[in-house]
């Protein structure tokens, strides 16, 4: 703990940072929640100190939508694989749901071998050689909980906390706790985000904290960021404009002598208009080199645009953008999940393992944190949705009560394995993480206390953890 | 029901109390984990399989008058008496019972020893059943002296030094505290600010030079009078206003909570708000109606059907439809449904005691349930034949005569164009067939053969074409008019304890009621109703002093930017409390006396001094109130996504009038996809196409996606605070990120308007300081100064080809134009 260790209430900014912020950009404050009363702007993305020291300055998170098998790919059971397709007595409990395609419980093996890799001995797929050259930086929790078994409750929950309400992002609440470290962008990306806005919205937080959405480019014509080129105007001409109206707002500004809402409006075009010119570059994929692009599959290919949209992560991150989140989807295997399993993996691994490799090599691992997770697991018996085809045909039903989730960097223990389910896979029977424990977890490594990190809203406190949530000390480095 | 009752359920309560609150060591067992995990996995599964058939709260399974189902239940016991005696199985009736000793339970067979021996344990440890922790709340809460509970008090308005200041009654409270402390308002706007400022809150429009002029040169003292009139007597009126209530709704043409489903007829119910907005419903019986529109007596097939679409308050946006669990699935929609109503109409967040007493208010986990019970009674959604997912009930609305004509002309218009078109697909159909027979000759010439393959792909194509065609027409064929509703259940039954949210855990039953910090007695509910008429009755009752100080100061904070109490969704304890609140009441009183006219009220309030005060900086005041509570100055904010998108259209010149209707333009085969009645939730939609003009409405009639991008034309909604439909905000987020900026700077949808403005200026002015001059009237509604024309036309000079339309994009940005002063 230092001087700078602050409530999350009464922040106030560290000197350096104050300095720093104010030689840059206009008057150096930027954007504001508006307070209509006329409270004085303060810069909601200032940086801010942290609750105590932190390990992982930013983050990465790897959002595999669709609910990934990790008896596929990193938590094979013998027993399983031994009873591979006999009928076995249900280890499910009469809890009133349905279950569709489930009518009598057949055991089913990896679809590939899952092996030991690296030093450490963390049990990966066949289908993921990227990921497992990567094994001895990977944490990997095994028995990690959620509280739905449907996509959109449970992504939501994965992201918020919350199944139903539209909360905070987990990466609104990390820009809210931390800020930005370059006021030249926003200090919450999401490239390619799921359909649902919720996912990465800032609910009751300011809404400067909001995941700003952005796709890979495919082609010279496509915007990584909506709006961020003009179509109409060259440079000089929207610049002119950009003046005439900046001019006649401080001259409103100057007649009414202080109102914090138009000095959020103004500073917010300056910053977009600094957005423009920076985004473009950090976009640009091309300044990277081939031996770079080729790490991350770029260059056509099934592996292209999650490579590209992972490069562009590393991008992000570096340049300072605190939180930032790529959707790959493609992992809801109800069906022959024996060749579907396989094209994900084809899709998502080198991009993921490259990443990896990538912020390892440049030294950006060690403080940066990495998150790999659907929403959800699978079960680790099949599912055949047709009611008669064979089991090589069969998928698997989604899995809430024990999933992997995989972490990097930032301060985890590296080539470390949490957590045990039943012979089934089913129960967590040791090392059990609710998704409030892995929140929890999270902001612990991001320098934050979860119990401290709150908002007030309709009257009370609201934290990312709600009222739960126990910081999982034993994966920490 | 009578006043007492309260006590005499209390003191059933007391009675419970000490078999539930057993010895101090069985307190202390109450967070045992242990203890809770035996009981809910060992021992509540033999309960639950072998003694619930007979021993539970469901109708007709209380044999021997013995419920096994909660803690009170064995504790009371039935016929023979309490059923366990806490540490003595042997002197315990039901150990007894199933050892067979006398009684022999469960009647089909002895349990196995397994099970006998482990509930012989569980009375052995004191028969922890944490079932009844839930039921031992502390009794209803006394009345509480928070302010917003307090009935509303009568009080004329303050004596005040400079009584020539004010204009009403309003003014004297607002000025009258500024005198405490010894500060002057700031001087008036001028009438330029005053007509903008009005017209925008008003209507959600600018005023147009044309109103401009009328109003700078009328010179009578009812100027500002006629001004309010017209305004108020506008359409736009309730287009404005009805958006203020649709974000307490949650209202989007889909349903859902995770999933969402097309909601085909919402747009009823979007009509009904704006209708009853201009006609000026008294807003008690537009709240009456919408809580229990179906339970109402009606005198015309009019107000019959009005009432119906009302209830889609309690339907539309935020509603669960997909859940496994169809239990689970009620008591999480009577969840919504309180939610909804305490936040929308009483500014509490009741729901919040869905499993345990509120922390901070006074209001138990019993006047959940009470209320809870309403809306459990009440039946909203019916599940579909498909998977796991419910939906939403339509209710037939009630026709006139001329109406039934007319749609059974239009239904027998349809049916003949499917019939047309399936004859047509049939004989195209056979065509083919024939033309592919000929095709088979070899011989066939060369021409012959091309011609013959032509026809034959042309008529494939028809074929293909109708086969969008005919099934889009059979799913959206004309019906009886349809809304979204709720109705009763057949037997609506007061609701029990669910502990913690779990449908399955259940503790004792509540009876339907209100909250019991502001009413003591319980309803009389006819036994075949759910009781929502008498919640409508009670929620806009003298007896509540809530819902009318929650309206009132809503409208407030619409028209000065913040409300007398801040918190305008949350009137609770830790909420705000009222800068005035002598004045908050003297509005409610005066609000309820004149009949809940929206109208009146808001007439009253833009008619004072009070709403006619510049927005300028004092430093004094500034000083002593930075915040501006006390009103010494107009608040200043920024038009949000429907006032700003409106109010671009309108100024281009092109802002299309709308009479209503459906806003998804699903009548184009091209924007549906999957309509077979197998698909997961048809129709899905993605609209490629819009009706010619639609881009040009005001956005309330645009679509509302429940979560995604807002589309097409309504797409400014997803830069501008719009709150999603999964939220109630009674007041709306004002950010300033650069997302919006770069809208403002790049997107097409500006640069289209600045292109139909800088063409009007062209065409309604001859000269460029003479389009000065109107432009500046038309987008900030006053005439500009010579220092800004100067600049400008050093700016025109130096703008080049498109210098008009840069300039009118450069003002569109402006904040003078984003904020209304």
């Amino acid at each position: 703990m230092t001087d700078e260790t602050l409530t999350m209430n009464s922040y106030q900014v560290s000197r350096r940072e104050l300095l720093r912020s104010a030689a840059c950009g206009i008057g150096g404050v930027a954007l504001s929640s508006m307070l209509a009363g006329g409270t004085e702007a303060a810069n909601p993305l200032a940086v801010r100190a942290s609750h105590f020291d932190a390990s992982a300055k930013r983050m990465i998170f790897i959002f595999l939508a669709g609910g990934p098998s990790q008896g596929d790919l990193f938590a094979p059971k013998a027993d399983i694989s031994r009873q591979h397709g006999k009928s076995i007595k249900s280890p499910v409990g009469d809890d009133g749901q349905i279950r569709v395609g489930v009518k009598e419980f057949l055991p089913m093996a990896p679809v590939a071998p899952v092996k030991p890799r690296g030093d450490a001995g963390l049990m990966i797929s066949d289908l993921m050689p990227s990921l497992a050259g990567v094994a001895d930086e990977l944490c990997m929790l095994r028995a990690v909980v959620s509280d739905n078994k449907a996509h959109s409750p449970a992504a939501l929950q994965f992201h918020t906390g919350h199944i139903a309400e539209a909360r905070p992002s987990m990466g609104a609440w990390i820009s809210y706790g931390l800020g930005t470290e370059n006021e030249n962008l926003p200090s919450f990306i999401t490239i390619h985000p799921p359909g649902d806005p919720r996912i990465y919205g800032s609910s009751f937080l300011p809404a400067i904290h909001q995941g700003t959405p952005l796709r890979v480019p495919g082609n010279a014509n496509e915007a990584a960021i909506t709006d961020l080129k003009d179509p109409q105007a060259q440079p000089v001409a929207q610049r002119r404009r950009l003046d005439f109206l900046q001019n006649m707002n401080q001259r409103l500004l100057s007649r009414v002598k202080s109102d914090a809402q138009m000095e959020g409006i103004i500073e917010s075009f300056e910053l977009a208009f600094r957005m423009q010119a920076e985004t473009p570059e950090l976009v640009d994929l091309s300044a990277e080199s081939q031996q770079t692009q080729q790490l991350y599959g770029i260059g056509g290919g099934p592996t292209d645009r999650n490579g590209r949209a992972c490069l562009m992560a590393r991008r992000m991150s570096e340049a300072g953008v605190r939180f930032v989140q790529v959707t790959i989807g493609g992992w809801d295997h109800h069906g022959d999940i024996h060749n579907a399993l396989r094209g994900s993996c084809a899709a998502a691994d080198k991009p993921i393992g490259g990443l990896i490799s990538d912020l390892k090599r440049r030294g950006l691992l060690e403080d940066t944190l990495v998150m790999i997770s659907g929403e959800f697991g699978r079960t680790y018996w099949s599912q055949d949705l047709s009611g008669k085809s064979p089991i090589i045909k069969h998928g698997r039903e989604h899995q809430q009560e024990s999933f992997c989730t995989l972490l990097a960097g930032g301060g985890v223990k590296p080539g470390f394995v949490h957590g045990e389910t039943d012979e089934l896979g089913y129960q967590p029977i040791a090392g059990r993480v609710h998704l409030h424990d892995l929140h929890a977890t999270l902001l612990h490594l991001m320098g934050m206390d979860h119990e401290q990190l709150s908002y007030p809203h309709h009257g009370r406190d609201f934290r990312l953890t709600d009222v739960f949530g126990n910081v999982v000390n034993e994966i920490i480095a | 029901m009578r006043p007492g009752h309260c006590t005499i359920l209390l003191i059933g309560l007391l009675i419970c109390l000490p078999a539930a609150a057993a010895s101090a060591e069985d307190k202390d067992r109450v967070d045992d984990p242990a203890a809770a995990a035996f009981f809910q996995e060992q021992v509540l599964p033999i309960l639950k399989q072998h003694c619930f058939e007979c021993h539970s709260h469901q109708p007709g399974k209380v044999k021997g008058g013995l419920v096994l189902d909660s803690r009170s239940g064995w504790a009371k016991g039935g016929e023979n008496g309490p059923a366990i005696v806490e540490r003595k199985p042997d002197e315990s009736l039901l150990i007894q019972a199933i050892r067979y000793q006398d009684l022999e339970m469960p009647p089909a067979g002895k349990l196995p020893a397994e099970s006998i021996r482990i509930l012989e344990q569980w009375v052995a440890e004191g028969a922890y059943d944490p079932r009844v922790a839930v039921v031992t709340q502390k009794p209803p809460a006394p009345k509480s002296q928070h302010w917003a509970f307090r009935p509303l008090r009568k009080g004329a308005a303050p004596r005040v030094k400079n009584a020539r200041w004010t204009r009403s009654a309003i003014d004297r409270f607002i000025l009258a505290r500024l005198e405490d402390q010894n500060l002057e308002p700031v001087e008036d706007a001028d009438r330029y600010t005053w007509l903008r400022r009005v017209s925008f809150d008003l209507t959600g429009l600018p005023p147009t030079p044309v109103e401009i002029e009328a109003f700078v040169t009328d010179d009578s003292r009812r100027a500002r009078e006629t001004v309010v009139d017209r305004l108020l007597a506008s359409r736009a009126y309730g287009e404005r206003w009805a958006r203020h209530w649709l974000d307490l709704v949650g209202y989007a043409d889909q349903v859902g909570t995770s999933n969402n489903v097309f909601a085909q007829f919402a747009w009823r119910y979007r009509d009904y708000v704006i209708d009853a907005l201009n006609n000026d419903k008294p807003f008690d019986r537009f709240i009456r109606e919408q809580v229990a529109g179906d339970l109402l007596p009606y005198e015309s097939v009019q107000q019959r059907a009005e009432n119906l679409v009302a209830t889609g308050f309690l339907v539309l946006g935020d509603i669960e439809i997909v859940e496994a669990d169809k239990e689970k699935l009620l008591v999480d929609i009577a969840d919504q449904q309180v939610r909804k109503v305490s936040k929308a109409m009483l500014a509490l967040t009741v729901d919040c005691a869905r499993c345990h007493d509120h922390k901070f208010d006074p209001i138990t986990q019993r006047d959940y349930y009470a209320m809870a019970g309403f809306f459990h009674g009440t039946s909203t959604v019916y599940k579909t034949d498909r998977g796991v997912w419910s939906d939403v009930h339509l209710l037939d609305l009630p026709e006139s005569t001329s109406q039934q004509a007319e749609r059974e002309a239009s239904q027998a218009s349809h049916a003949e164009k499917i019939a047309a078109s399936k004859a047509e697909r049939t004989q195209a159909q056979q065509r083919v067939a024939e033309l592919a027979e000929q095709l088979k000759d070899s011989e066939l010439p060369k021409e012959e053969r091309d011609k013959l393959t032509a026809e034959r792909d042309k008529a494939n194509g028809r074929i293909g074409q109708l086969n969008r065609e005919i099934p889009h027409a059979e799913f959206f064929a004309p019906t009886v008019p349809r809304t979204h509703g709720v109705q009763d259940k057949q037997q609506p039954v007061d609701m029990r304890i669910t502990i913690r949210g779990n449908p399955r855990a259940l503790g004792d039953t509540v009876s339907r009621g209100f909250l019991s910090v502001l009413s003591g007695e319980l309803p009389d509910i006819p036994a075949d109703q759910s009781g929502r008429e008498q919640l409508a009755n009670w929620l806009t009752s003298p007896d509540n002093p809530l819902t009318a100080r929650v309206t009132v100061n809503r409208v407030w904070q619409k028209l000065f930017g913040e409300g007398l109490v801040q918190t305008v969704d949350y009137f609770g304890l830790p909420g705000a409390t009222p800068s005035h609140p002598e004045l908050l009441d003297y509005l409610a009183n005066g609000f309820i006396r004149d009949g809940w006219s929206q109208k009146r009220l808001i007439r009253s309030l833009v008619l004072s001094r009070t709403y006619q005060l510049a927005s300028l900086h004092d430093e004094r005041c500034h000083e002593v109130d930075p915040s501006n509570s006390l009103l010494w100055r107009m608040r200043r904010f920024r038009l949000d996504a429907e006032a700003l998108r409106d109010a671009m259209i309108f100024v281009s010149g092109k802002l299309k009038a709308s009479s209503g209707g459906p806003a998804l333009p699903l009548e184009f085969p091209e924007n549906v996809g999957g309509l077979s009645p197998t698909d997961v939730n048809p129709p899905s939609f993605n609209i490629l196409k819009w009706r010619p003009g639609q881009e040009l409405e005001r956005t309330i009639y645009l679509p509302i996606i429940r979560s995604g991008s807002q589309p097409g034309p309504a797409q400014l909604r997803n830069v501008f605070d719009f709150p999603q439909p999964s939220e109630f905000a009674g007041r709306r987020a004002t950010t300033a990120v650069p997302t919006q900026a770069l809208f403002l700077m790049n997107s097409p949808v500006v640069r289209e308007q600045a292109v139909s403005l800088a063409a009007r200026m062209q065409t309604e002015a001859e000269s460029d300081p003479e389009r000065l001059q109107l432009l500046w009237l038309v987008l900030l509604n006053r005439p500009i100064t010579e220092p800004e024309r100067e600049e400008t036309l050093t700016f025109l000079k130096q703008a080049g080809d498109q210098a008009w339309t840069e300039l009118c994009h450069a003002v569109l940005a402006s904040n003078e134009f984003l904020m209304r002063l």
